[in-house]
């Protein structure tokens, strides 16, 4: 029964998990930007929800809309103000990837300062676990979580592939050359990526605020997630994000089994670097080593 | 006020060691580690527990330290053949994740969260080293044996190899060059001379805890080879120097709670690597990159 606990705990975890590493997939597959802060994105919505939803106690639809906002506005400005610049006079990985890392440090910072660095967790009944058999306790919370990851999988496939914008998105990754020859402003196409990348962080960062809780360093790590699953799934392959954070869910709390809960996170590292060492490509991707 | 200007001098030395190993990888080999830490701190934990349990001799410390972190390098070499500069980030993250779960966890060595305290000093030839005027003295000639070294091996024909793999991995491959045992070396070396300045932190402060070799540390290596200038000789010196004297200096501004320093350290110099990405992205000294 332990067991069927952990998986459900997994699988609720694991499904923000994807999410959240889906939105990293999209801004670097259409982008090319290794977008670091993302995890500082994840960060800036959950207390964003936190604080006007149990300090200001505003109505919780205003509360996610209020995150959604500012999570956006967040990326885009990244995008805009410091990617932006770097690509214009040297596009290489390092000057973008010390860029956004610079930008993660000085945000977890000032959430520390702001917040206060320890735990706080928004109290809600949906956290609230039921007995559904001797043993197995769910939260209604688990089952928001997988509705709400499939269907943002979902919408987004559809976007994706239905829409101008979103065909323009994966073409952009393909060619941005022949995205500007079709009339289209690369820039643009790049800011609804970063915009659509940092609005999937919302539902993981509300949801993960009313579990298990948050404190300043948890951007780094997100980050750390969203990276393996990526490369996990392999890259490019919103699929592969997806299941991959599904399975490091599952992979952190089948750990809780056997091993104490700090070393959770080494099952993360564990699966990277066996995906790294032996099949650097991932699940779907390509070859990324050249 | 000697005594406290010494103890930062000392300071000053160490950091400035790990920021040359680190910017020797990052800057020449194109080897970018957020795990520099990892190494420092087994540095550390070999000299600490080698001085509580067996001897003090550092010269021995010196030799299992470099030793046991040069092994241990192969965890970074390793993803570092595979995959290119970005992935490699993130296997190096999560290394520094697993290590400082380590650290903290293995309390028969490294006496988790509380760390090892009551480190007994050092002794060279049986002269134990106890002042601190001595031990900068000592930090000293570390440091400027680990320059010489490193300049050295850069302007070899090993260090002409390993900024030909970095600039064109393929190019360098076809001209016949063994990429991964270069690779391997360039690890092995900044890893073993990392832990160096662990021993040296170890016997110098006689407390260590897990504190001092989390992902912090490692940001903060990284944002002295950066803000510093990457790929250059005095760039991690002269970054190891601005920010070891950062907190110190913040701590003259009276309006700041003590609390906070640590913070707005880490704000200052994350701050100050975005706008040198944006402006100036070789950083401090790299105007005289052109040799480099």
């Amino acid at each position: 029964m332990l067991l069927l606990q952990l998986i459900i705990n997994g699988i609720q975890v694991g499904a923000l998990y994807g999410l959240t590493a889906v939105g990293f997939s999209l801004i670097f597959g259409a982008t090319k930007i290794f977008h670091f802060a993302h995890g500082a994105s994840f960060a800036i919505s959950a207390y964003v929800f936190y604080y006007l939803y149990a300090v200001l106690l505003v109505w919780w639809p205003i509360s996610i809309l209020a995150a959604c906002i500012v999570v956006v506005v967040f990326g885009v400005a990244l995008d805009r103000y410091v990617y932006g610049p770097i690509q214009s006079t040297d596009g290489s990985f390092f000057t973008i990837f010390v860029g956004s890392f610079g930008v993660a440090v000085v945000v977890q910072n000032l959430i520390g300062t702001v917040f206060g660095r320890g735990f706080i967790s928004v109290p809600s009944a949906l956290s609230k676990s039921v007995e559904l058999a001797p043993g197995l306790y769910v939260a209604p919370t688990a089952a928001i979580a997988v509705v709400i990851a499939v269907a943002c999988f979902v919408a987004l496939q559809l976007f994706l592939g239905r829409t101008n914008i979103g065909i323009a998105m994966r073409a952009l990754s393909e060619s941005p050359a022949l995205v500007r020859t079709f009339g289209l402003n690369p820039k643009a196409v790049s800011t609804c990526a970063f915009a659509l990348g940092s609005l999937l962080v919302v539902p993981a960062a509300v949801l993960t605020s009313m579990t298990s809780g948050l404190n300043a360093a948890i951007g780094g790590r997100v980050m750390l997630i969203s990276v393996a699953a990526t490369i996990v799934g392999g890259v490019g392959s919103l699929r592969g994000a997806a299941c991959a954070g599904l399975l490091l869910g599952i992979a952190e709390n089948l750990a809780l089994w056997r091993f104490d809960p700090q070393w959770s996170e080494a099952a993360t590292f564990l699966i990277l670097f066996a995906f790294i060492v032996l099949r650097p490509s991932g699940f779907f991707g390509r070859a990324v080593n050249s | 006020m000697i005594a406290y200007l010494i103890n930062l001098a000392t300071l000053v030395c160490i950091n400035a060691i790990l920021a040359i190993t680190l910017n020797f990888i990052m800057g020449y080999a194109g080897i970018f580690s957020l795990a520099h830490a990892v190494f420092f701190g087994v540095g550390a934990y070999v000299a600490a527990f080698m001085a509580l349990q067996w001897t003090d001799s550092l010269l021995f410390q010196l030799v299992a330290a470099m030793l046991l972190a040069g092994l241990l390098s192969a965890a970074l070499a390793l993803p570092a053949l595979r995959v290119r500069g970005d992935y490699f980030v993130a296997a190096s993250l999560g290394f520094q994740v697993l290590a400082t779960t380590v650290f903290s966890e293995w309390k028969s060595v490294t006496g988790g969260i509380g760390g090892l305290v009551g480190i007994p000093p050092a002794s060279i030839a049986g002269h134990a080293i106890t002042d601190p005027v001595e031990f900068f003295g000592l930090a000293a000639v570390a440091l400027a044996l680990v320059v010489v070294l490193t300049t050295a091996i850069v302007r070899s024909s090993f260090g002409r190899s390993l900024k030909a793999i970095r600039d064109s991995e393929s190019a360098a491959l076809a001209f016949g060059k063994n990429v991964a045992l270069i690779k391997t070396l360039s690890v092995f070396y900044s890893t073993a001379m990392c832990a160096v300045a662990g021993v040296l932190y170890a016997d110098y402060l006689s407390f260590i805890n897990v504190e001092s070799f989390t992902i912090d540390a490692s940001t903060l290596f990284m944002a002295m080879v950066i803000v510093g200038g990457i790929g250059t000789v005095w760039g991690p010196i002269v970054g190891a120097v601005l920010l070891t004297l950062l907190p110190a200096a913040l701590t003259y501004l009276p309006f700041l709670p003590r609390t906070e320093i640590g913070s707005v350290q880490q704000m200052i110099y994350g701050l100050a690597m975005v706008l040198l990405m944006i402006f100036k992205p070789d950083g401090l000294m790299g105007a005289k990159q052109g040799e480099a």
